[in-house]
């Protein structure tokens, strides 16, 4: 970033040919394909949208199943569904909302809307964001396939073992494989959410005047980090477990079923929060608006999100009251749980602050996000009731929990979901929605919604319990669950009239003018209907309400008068910035259509649904293909050395158009991307330590370990791979070529030897994974340390042949610079396992 | 305004305040309740479940002055950068510059000081009350 440049007059932007040149080569650099050639976009306006529709088409099927449930329970010994049908129904049910719906809908608006919340023109990893979709859409068409073959996973949606593990069938398989590789999904949009937010704000949007939606996803898409790879890790000990017999959670062996609700639950709580923060943050952008008033206390909707972020870590075990765990331990989380409330009761009385101190705007929008308070706070109300653990002995496994999870994902994720839609809109189609059907649709759903659970708490105090397929009609409950199901079919009455009003053609609906809700956030400066580009230059900021605060605004933005206004080498660019008081760094290259995404996901699903049916070798050629495909993606579309170093961005002032190390967004992504998969180890690691605390004596007397010679080699052949990756990156900044290829090629050798130092420990030693679940937990360790290691070396030889191919030198150094980062988390991953498996028995 | 303009000069901008000090706080919060659960879960499972709380009851006794402590030491060190709003002398913060972002990071890390010392005395309670491992 120079300011010598400054005195440089730019284009003429008074002049309207130059600005309609401009707006000529933006429409051909951001052009979209037309025909089949649409579905290789990778654009946030393409991939957001098939994201979202593909979303709510999962919401619908599990919706429709959550009416075949209420059908079945509205009469008493109803033979409606079989035992066995209803057993898959509810399982697919909760698992298609929370992990095809609930998650991803996150992911999709996010990637949809951040750009134009951040005034810029695409997220930084464009083909990642359609990678994740694809993966999204193919795992999710997989999981809920199976029904149709009376195949689906039928053990409850959190899949406890032992009842899972000894299911026949592949249901269970296909929860566990599906869902993994959804989660891949998750992972790659929690990299590019963080990364848009902390690196892709426009020029003067320091942190303390982003958009609250930045913030509630730079939240959640932490909390992504340390949520979803607990249960990564739990899938992948299940499987193992499921396919070839390691004992995990086998209690006949060593194992232990709890193991597995820990780790799935360290996910699932934190998971709650994962999807409500995002729709209440979309209630923090809509609740301004229609108050024509900034909100009433940023900084406490900022500390608020963030201390709900980490007390949601607090929370698990209150899932596990029943279980019989300690009650100090049970203590600590109940305690948690009741404080989490204080945080999450700031958000609400921050709404309310904003609205009373406003004048309030009715619109649809906001119908929803009242409705959607008034039901959260109830969700709530009964949650602070079932922490309290005595109360939990009573409420647990019955109707009351149904009831309660229920007004919290609506309260807390569907209605300001639905208003978030509805604001958006016309933002995203350049057409408004019908305010009658929409008043419409909101009573329909809140009527319906409260019909239908409200009778359930009583349900439950009457003792109904969760997952029974049917029930004698002298207990009590025909009557509340008659209603109950009513209130259902109202309630999805009125949630189709919001679809039918979303996909209805439109020629003859209302056209939106331009910022139809007169609101004050940079997105709302975009042309309607929106444009391929996107924004028409890249603002700079200064305030939280540029559109309110600053009337030339609008006027200095369609004329291009800030950044970035014209794409003059064709290509698509947007500008990368300092994380906190976001200065211009470099303006970036984005990457333009491409199959080779949808190419990779293909490829990627084949390993876990060929694993499903324990098809090896079909799945060992599909990693294969995999693994050609991403080194293909990475040798084409990253790495660019562009054909000068920096370029004037407008309003005076150049960037580079190249940069790496921890400024660069590559480094930022391995570096998100490597802290996710970091605490998958830990979760394994937990395991080992978890058997070790309910086990006498742990590692088992009558069992061979590791020993420590093999191990301690391991370490110190894996160690010194990471030394040399450091040092060949110095070497290769320093420009001595010769020094950086041999350090890389020693590197290879020393993993590799690694590697096999690693498996000889447990092979020498004959420890079999399926006598126990101390060889099973030390092969794990071996397995996932190993395979990275692997994965280390792939990058290596990576470096060394962009090296000889001269698209690694000192100069453009980006590949280097990210394996070594790398490795320094692989050497931390070595230190842990060695030490675990070969030093901990000998001091235990 | 002039006494505005002295503390922005006599601060370096540039810095101060980041992400990571934001973090602190809840971070202190997050250790501690790992040791107060992690201490009372290995030890009530080695000792049987009608074992004396006494030596759980002294580690989270101690956990928590030493997280109290260092909360208290976060606390201090941003009670000395706090600051209303340099543009509208509020909590609110909306000012456009470096030193502006500085006193909204402090103020929301000084108020996650507090959430923290909340939290970490509601975790500390059970261990008041409870006296055996069952």
């Amino acid at each position: 970033m120079k300011n010598e440049m400054a005195h440089r007059h730019g284009p003429d932007q008074d002049d309207p040919r130059i600005r309609a040149a401009q707006e000529a080569r933006l429409s051909k650099a951001w052009e979209t394909h037309g025909g089949w050639r649409y579905w290789s976009s990778v654009n946030n306006s393409e991939v957001g949208i098939w994201y979202i529709v593909t979303a709510f088409g999962f919401m619908l099927f599990a919706g429709v199943l959550g009416l075949l449930i209420r059908t079945q329970l509205a009469v008493p010994d109803n033979e409606f569904l079989s035992a066995e049908t209803y057993n898959q129904v509810f399982t697919l049910h909760g698992t298609a909302m929370m992990f095809l719906f609930a998650v991803p809908i996150f992911e999709a608006v996010a990637i949809l809307i951040l750009p134009a919340l951040l005034g810029t023109r695409d997220l930084p990893f464009p083909r990642l964001s359609a990678f994740g979709y694809w993966c999204f859409l193919i795992g999710g068409i997989f999981v809920c396939g199976s029904i149709f073959f009376n195949a689906a996973p039928s053990g409850g949606w959190f899949m406890y073992p032992p009842l899972t593990t000894k299911q026949g069938g592949i249901g269970a398989d296909i929860w566990l494989l599906g869902l993994s590789f959804i989660e891949v999904a998750s992972i790659a949009a929690a990299v590019e959410l963080i990364v848009g937010v902390l690196k892709c704000r426009p020029p003067g949007m320091h942190i303390n005047l982003t958009p609250l939606y930045g913030w509630y996803v730079l939240i959640v898409g932490g909390m992504i980090l340390f949520a979803f790879p607990p249960l990564i890790a739990g899938d992948f000990l299940f499987e193992m477990e499921r396919a070839f017999d390691w004992p995990f959670f086998d209690p006949e062996r060593g194992g232990d079923p709890l193991l597995w609700q820990h780790l799935f639950w360290i996910f699932g709580h934190p998971e709650v929060y994962i999807i409500f923060l995002p729709s209440i943050a979309l209630l923090a952008m809509i609740v301004p608006t229609f108050a024509g008033r900034p909100i009433a206390g940023y900084s406490w909707i900022v500390l608020s999100a963030l201390g709900t972020g980490f007390l949601s870590f607090g929370l698990w075990v209150h899932h596990m009251f029943a279980t019989g765990l300690p009650s100090i331990s049970l203590g600590f989380f109940s305690a948690a749980s009741e404080a989490v409330a204080i945080p999450t009761g700031i958000q609400i009385f921050v709404f309310i602050a904003t609205l009373m101190l406003g004048k309030v705007v009715r619109s649809v929008p906001m119908l929803f996000a009242l409705g959607a308070l008034a039901i959260f706070v109830a969700g709530g109300l009964t949650g602070v009731m079932v922490a309290v653990a005595p109360f939990d002995f009573q409420a647990h496994d019955s109707y009351f929990i149904v009831a309660h999870l229920h007004y919290t994902l609506f309260g807390g994720m569907l209605f300001p979901l639905v208003a978030g839609i509805y604001y958006y809109y016309p933002l995203m189609t350049g057409y408004m929605m019908s305010r009658r059907l929409g008043v419409w649709a909101f009573w329909l759903m809140f009527a319906g919604f409260n019909i239908c659970f409200l009778p359930m708490h009583l349900t439950g105090m009457l003792g109904m319990p969760r997952r029974v397929f049917t029930y004698p009609e002298d207990l009590g409950w025909n009557t509340l669950n008659l209603v109950s199901t009513i209130g259902a079919f109202v309630f999805a009455a009125g949630f189709l009239v919001f679809v039918f009003d979303a996909l209805r053609p439109k020629s003859h609906a209302e056209k939106a003018s331009r910022n139809p809700w007169k609101a004050g956030t940079v997105e709302w400066a975009l042309e309607l209907p929106p444009r391929s580009w996107g924004a028409r230059t890249i603002p700079h900021i200064e305030s939280r309400y540029p559109a309110w605060d600053d009337h030339s605004f609008m006027r200095r933005y369609d004329e291009g008068r800030f950044y970035l206004p014209d794409a003059e080498e064709g290509r698509r660019e947007a500008l990368v910035t300092s994380v906190l008081d976001a200065q211009p760094v470099q303006c970036m290259r984005v990457a333009g259509p491409t199959w080779i995404t949808l190419a990779t996901a293909l490829c990627l699903a084949g390993v876990f649904i060929f694993a499903t049916y324990h098809w090896w070798t079909a799945t060992f050629i599909s990693g294969l293909l995999t693994l050609c495909s991403i080194v293909y993606w990475l040798w084409t579309g990253t790495g660019e050395h562009p054909e000068k170093d920096e370029k004037a961005i407008g309003m005076g002032m150049t960037a580079q158009l190249y940069i790496s190390g921890p400024r660069a967004t590559g480094w930022w992504a391995m570096f998100i991307t490597m802290t996710g998969d970091l605490t998958a180890f830990l979760g394994l690691i937990f395991g080992y330590f978890f058997f070790w605390t309910v086990h006498d004596q742990f590692p088992p007397p009558d069992i061979d370990g590791p020993g420590w010679t093999w191990p301690l080699a391991a370490g110190l052949l894996l160690c010194g791979s990471w030394v040399l990756t450091y040092g060949a990156r110095l070497w290769n900044a320093r420009g001595d070529m010769l020094l950086f290829r041999m350090a890389l090629l020693a590197a290879v050798l020393l993993a590799l030897a690694g590697i096999g130092a690693l498996v000889m420990g447990p092979l020498a030693h004959r420890m079999d994974p399926t006598a126990h679940a101390y060889p099973a937990i030390v092969w794990a360790l071996v397995l996932w340390t190993g395979a990275h290691a692997a994965a280390g070396v792939i990058m290596q030889l990576y470096c060394l042949a962009a090296s000889f191919a001269g698209r690694l030198t000192p100069k453009y150094d980006t590949d280097i610079w990210n394996v070594a980062l790398y490795w320094h988390f692989m050497a931390f991953t070595v230190f842990a396992t060695t030490l675990v498996i070969g030093g901990f028995p000998l001091v235990s | 305004m002039t006494n505005h303009l002295q503390k922005e000069v006599k601060r370096e901008t540039g810095e101060g305040t980041d992400l990571w000090r934001v973090i602190l706080a809840p971070t202190i919060w997050a250790v501690h309740f790992l040791v107060c659960y992690v201490g009372a879960a290995i030890y009530c499972e080695k000792a049987g479940r009608m074992a004396d709380l006494l030596p759980v009851r002294l580690i989270v006794g101690t956990a928590t002055f030493i997280a109290l402590a260092g909360l208290a030491a976060v606390f201090i060190s941003l009670w000395k950068v706090r600051g209303l709003s340099s543009v509208n002398d509020d909590y609110n913060y909306a000012g456009n510059t470096p030193e502006e972002r500085h006193r909204f990071l402090s103020h929301v890390a000084l108020m996650l000081c507090v959430l923290s010392g909340v939290a970490i005395l509601y975790a500390a309670f059970p261990a008041l009350v409870l006296e055996v491992c069952r």
